[in-house]
């Protein structure tokens, strides 16, 4: 026992390590490279290409800005992110608000209906959105039948039942960020601010809503991004007359297997992703100066 | 003036909730109503569409999707544990750029990775992969991030006084990564797990381009029906669902822990 208890160990311990650093990342490295790295790389390249001409050509792109049924679903896609974005920063910040304060019994369910219909996954929440919003659904036969109108009102295959239903997808991401973003404030803030005389307006407009900003940022960009990219519940609240770029990009893979004009489509959808961010990061830094944070 | 506020904010606060489980309090409603037009007053209640699940028609893409979530949350959960080792725990050369490489997949919409992928399958004449293999092969892609990142942020909190006691008291490599290492992360691990089996589980817009007719996944399956009708049969696959989904997630629970994440992590 001696023996064990005071025999020093070959190498130094702070280095002691089971495995070297690098052997283990083999595995990982390889599946990335091999199933996103290269065929990102390969996309991008395929979009140079086009179904004719040999060579690297923009024959693609040019055809991609010159198409008006194209641009329509381009110009569709961001007014619709612009609108989810805003829907759901709108609805989520009472509720991050009230997660981020309250100390009642109640959070804890609270908190559990605003993110467990996550798990239910994006068909099942759209199909209940179809039955809600459909011409003799829900809302409409309620309507119909207390006679408050006699023709069902177009809930559905619209930009409405899209945005309803993308709203009710990405609400949870929304709350998530901005609770992140309001559990950082100082609780004391506000109750320096209301014992010195202000009111919960003013406590609202000059401390909370300003020191929230970053959360109501990464809350729109999240429910922009993630509404741009979303494909179930376009393609199944728009119904066939309402097509954005994830639709599209689809129909091109699958129907026509036109394959740089997809990817041209991918590139453009990925770029206005990364312009999205890029406006979001300035807006918020613009914001803090002129808040003075 | 504050208490009207403070009860105009309970109202908002209702309204929003209401507008949150109204989507899912339809469907299950729909799932037990007996006509095929699915009415906002349903007169009596049945459990025939229930019945009608056991038919291959739903339980063959029910159990695609079961084996893939399975494959996928267990591939995921081995290569991001390596990947989480060599960036948080050994902290290799560059372990910052090899975090974003290995995080890099989440900063793609799942779109985009899925043309990407079905253009390299078919360029480089693997179009014989797509199905099975290129479905797990494509979920492992979105759903790695996640674990790395979650195993990651579990054994950045790794205490490593607790590796040196084990070494000066004998333990060889083995045995350290195995009553070391693993037990500390499992929460973090199975919390990743948890999602990846969710994630692959309930996927579409991935799993769009890469199944083949005939062979689809559960909820490729039910958006197919969907366009052409609101059968009630569809209610009840999606409730059935929901509810193995629950299973799983309490089955995971028993196992690794998953809500332990929420309280403070592996501590």
């Amino acid at each position: 026992m001696a023996v064990i208890a005071f025999s020093t160990p070959k190498e130094p311990i702070h280095t002691g390590l089971p495995i070297k650093g690098f052997l283990p990342l083999t595995a990982p490295s390889i599946v990335l490279m091999l199933f996103f790295a290269i065929p990102m790389g390969m996309m991008i390249g395929i979009s140079f290409q086009s179904q004719t001409a040999g060579g690297p050509t923009f024959a693609s792109y040019s055809r991609f800005f010159s198409n008006d049924l194209v641009l329509a679903g381009l110009t569709r896609t961001v007014v619709m992110s612009g609108l989810v974005a805003i829907s759901v920063t709108v609805l989520a910040y009472p509720l991050a608000y009230y997660l981020a304060r309250s100390t009642s019994r109640w959070r804890t369910i609270i908190f559990a209906l605003a993110i467990a219909p996550e798990l239910a996954g994006v068909v099942l929440r759209t199909y209940g959105w179809l039955i809600i919003l459909e011409d003799r659904g829900f809302i409409n036969s309620a309507l119909m039948w207390t006679g408050m109108i006699s023709e069902p009102l177009p809930l559905s295959k619209n930009l409405f039942g899209v945005v309803v239903g993308l709203t009710h997808v990405i609400l949870p991401f929304g709350v998530l960020s901005l609770l992140t973003s309001l559990q950082g404030i100082n609780p004391n803030l506000e109750k320096s601010a209301q014992i010195l005389g202000a009111s919960r307006l003013d406590v609202i407009r000059h401390i909370i809503l300003p020191l929230s900003v970053p959360g109501i940022v990464s809350s729109l960009l999240i429910g922009f991004t993630m509404a741009a990219s979303a494909y179930a519940t376009p393609a199944l609240l728009g119904g066939a007359g309402f097509k954005v770029m994830a639709t599209m990009v689809y129909e091109q893979v699958l129907f026509y297997l036109d394959w740089p004009f997809a990817a041209v489509m991918a590139n453009v959808l990925l770029i206005l992703m990364l312009t999205a961010g890029f406006v979001g990061s300035r807006l918020e830094s613009r914001l803090h100066q002129k808040l003075h944070l | 003036m504050n208490r009207l506020l403070t009860y105009l904010f309970r109202m908002v606060l209702a309204a929003i909730l209401a507008f949150i489980t109204l989507p899912l309090v339809v469907v299950v409603a729909a799932s037990f109503s007996p006509t095929s037009a699915v009415t906002f007053r349903p007169s009596e209640w049945t459990l025939q569409w229930y019945a009608a699940l056991w038919d291959s028609r739903w339980l063959d893409p029910f159990l695609l999707s079961v084996e893939l979530a399975l494959i996928v949350s267990l591939a995921s959960g081995l290569l991001g544990v390596l990947g989480a080792y060599s960036v948080a725990y050994a902290k290799c050369r560059g372990h910052t750029a090899i975090m974003a490489f290995l995080l890099s997949p989440m900063s793609v919409p799942q779109i985009v990775k899925g043309v990407a992928i079905v253009l390299f399958l078919s360029s480089v004449g693997l179009y014989h992969l797509l199905g099975t293999p290129g479905l797990i092969m494509a979920h492992i892609i979105l759903t790695l991030p996640y674990v790395v990142r979650m195993a990651a942020t579990a054994m950045f909190g790794f205490d490593k006084r607790l590796e040196s006691a084990a070494r000066i008291l004998g333990a060889s490599a083995t045995q350290r990564i195995r009553y070391v290492l693993l037990p500390l992360i499992r929460s973090g691990l199975f919390s990743g797990m948890t999602f990846a089996f969710i994630i692959s589980f309930n996927n579409i817009p991935l799993s769009v381009f890469l199944v083949r007719p005939g062979q689809t996944t559960l909820p490729i399956t039910v958006i197919n029906h969907l366009e052409y009708s609101l059968d009630p049969v569809l209610a009840a696959v999606n409730v059935a669902s929901l509810l193995f989904i629950l299973g799983a997630i309490i089955l995971f629970e028993k196992i690794g822990g998953f809500s332990a994440q929420f309280h403070g992590g592996s501590k």
